[in-house]
């Protein structure tokens, strides 16, 4: 079935269970999938924008109140929507991160990080992390002190991810801005795989700017996010544009300059608007999305031959598995390959998995129900004893 | 005058039928692969499959007048 003539319908999610580790928590609520047939169209939100001519400040349909209400969520004072986390990054590292300034990320960080201090000139410097792939304040510290020592001045700004994209495994943000503070390093935390699935507090959290994504973990369309600050730096973050223009003598009142102005005028900031009472409800309901997840994880465990790499007991329904000792024994004989498993998985209704890959790989079972779950770790069993796997 | 020809009840029923279908399209979503749907299931498809049809009377009495 088509849309047009040269673009398939995507109906994965209707005739599959997807096991995609990025695309489990954008998956959008009916509230946002009505909301963007009614504004599709480009600057749909644009018909009752009035003075003084901002995203934020419009009050049909109610943009403003929803940015007010977006800070509530994480609380911060101050929330902007972005087109996507990744801009949120930009923005952060575009106020703090001079040229040739030193920012912190970590070994686990995801490469808009890198590339948004590169934009801003800045130059990243990664906290290793440990043997069981976490980040720890210790290891902060030392970083700091190391790129302290080799700067002549302590980093301006530290990006951390409360899980990150590669384990999902869950890294000591409250220490870790704690630490940072104590050398009057600003925080920015990574939200992009919490913000919309679970609680997040950014002050109970100690961090100076909050960035989650829309598409990944806030049911709602691409390019959408937030970028949420304290009142001490949102005057810097969300600075108004000063310029003029030399000729016509033009300004442009209080357009944000690290926004571009206006960013989500369409359907995608409507559909976060529409799934946010349900992205605020659902973020209540981790714990049941983790035991949920537990029925994938224990079925995985019980394959010979397969070994678990996240972290464990899974603190996030994002898992890196490796499963070089058994799907990939056999794709080594197999007709198909390595594509014998995607294969098998589809055969089942099962899709999201890197074709071909039976080495180490990674899946998401957020928002799958309990049935769901229930029937892809019967159908990891099933392809395993078909191919003469043990199953214990 | 406009509101002589110009159809509301029309365009409501174009986008109160694609909401239907989309309620519909949600349960299927959510009983993927083999959409074995519960009783409450059945139910829920059965009234969204009642309002589509009601939004296709009006729209064939608005526009095929």
């Amino acid at each position: 079935m088509r849309c047009t003539r040269e673009i398939e319908v995507r109906d994965l999610e209707e005739i599959a269970i997807n096991l995609d580790p990025i695309q489990a928590g954008g998956r959008l609520t009916p509230e946002a999938m009505k909301a963007i047939i009614a504004y599709g169209d480009g600057y749909s939100v644009c018909d009752n924008c009035r003075k003084p001519f901002r995203l934020d400040q419009i009050k049909k349909p109610p943009i403003d109140s929803f940015h007010r209400d977006l800070a509530k969520f994480v609380n911060m004072d101050e929330a902007r929507v972005m087109p996507g986390a990744r801009r949120g990054f930009q923005a952060v590292a575009g106020t703090y991160a001079g040229k040739g300034d030193p920012v912190l990320l970590t070994a686990l960080s995801h490469y808009t990080e890198f590339l948004a201090i590169e934009a801003a000139g800045g130059v990243p410097k990664e906290i290793p992390k440990d043997g069981a792939n976490r980040i720890t304040a210790d290891a902060a510290a030392a970083k700091i002190e190391e790129v302290t020592r080799g700067h002549g001045s302590p980093p301006p700004l530290l990006f951390i991810d409360h899980f990150d994209y590669q384990f999902g495994n869950e890294h000591q943000v409250r220490e870790i801005a704690k630490v940072a503070h104590s050398y009057d390093v600003k925080v920015m935390y990574n939200g992009a795989y919490t913000v919309g699935i679970l609680p997040v507090d950014g002050k109970a959290l100690g961090v100076d700017f909050v960035v989650g994504s829309g598409h990944k973990s806030m049911a709602s369309p691409a390019p959408s996010g937030i970028l949420a600050t304290t009142k001490e730096y949102a005057p810097e973050l969300l600075r108004t544009t000063r310029v003029k223009g030399d000729v016509t003598g033009r300004s442009f009142g209080v357009k944000e300059v690290e926004l571009m102005g206006c960013t989500l005028m369409g359907a995608t900031i409507m559909g976060m608007m529409a799934s946010f009472p349900a992205v605020k409800e659902r973020v209540n309901r981790w714990q049941e999305e983790l035991t949920n997840g537990k029925v994938v994880i224990d079925s995985l465990a019980s394959i010979g031959g397969t070994s678990i790499l996240s972290e464990m007991p899974r603190r996030h329904t994002l898992t890196r598995v490796d499963t070089r000792g058994s799907f990939d024994r056999v794709a080594e004989t197999h007709k198909k390959r390595g594509y014998f498993f995607t294969s098998a998985l589809a055969d089942h209704g099962i899709g999201g998995v890197i074709p071909g890959a039976t080495r180490v790989w990674k899946f998401n079972t957020y928002g799958l129900t309990r049935a769901q779950c229930e029937y892809v770790a019967a159908a990891f069993r099933d392809i395993a004893r078909e191919n003469g796997i043990p199953v214990s | 005058m406009l509101s002589d020809t110009m159809s509301r009840r029309a365009v409501d029923a174009v986008f109160q039928g694609l909401f239907a279908l989309t309620d519909i399209r949600v349960v299927l979503r959510r009983t993927a692969p083999r959409h074995e749907l519960s009783d409450e299931d059945r139910q829920a498809v059965r009234e969204h499959l009642a309002d589509l049809k009601r939004e296709i009377g009006i729209l064939e009495e608005e526009l095929l007048r």
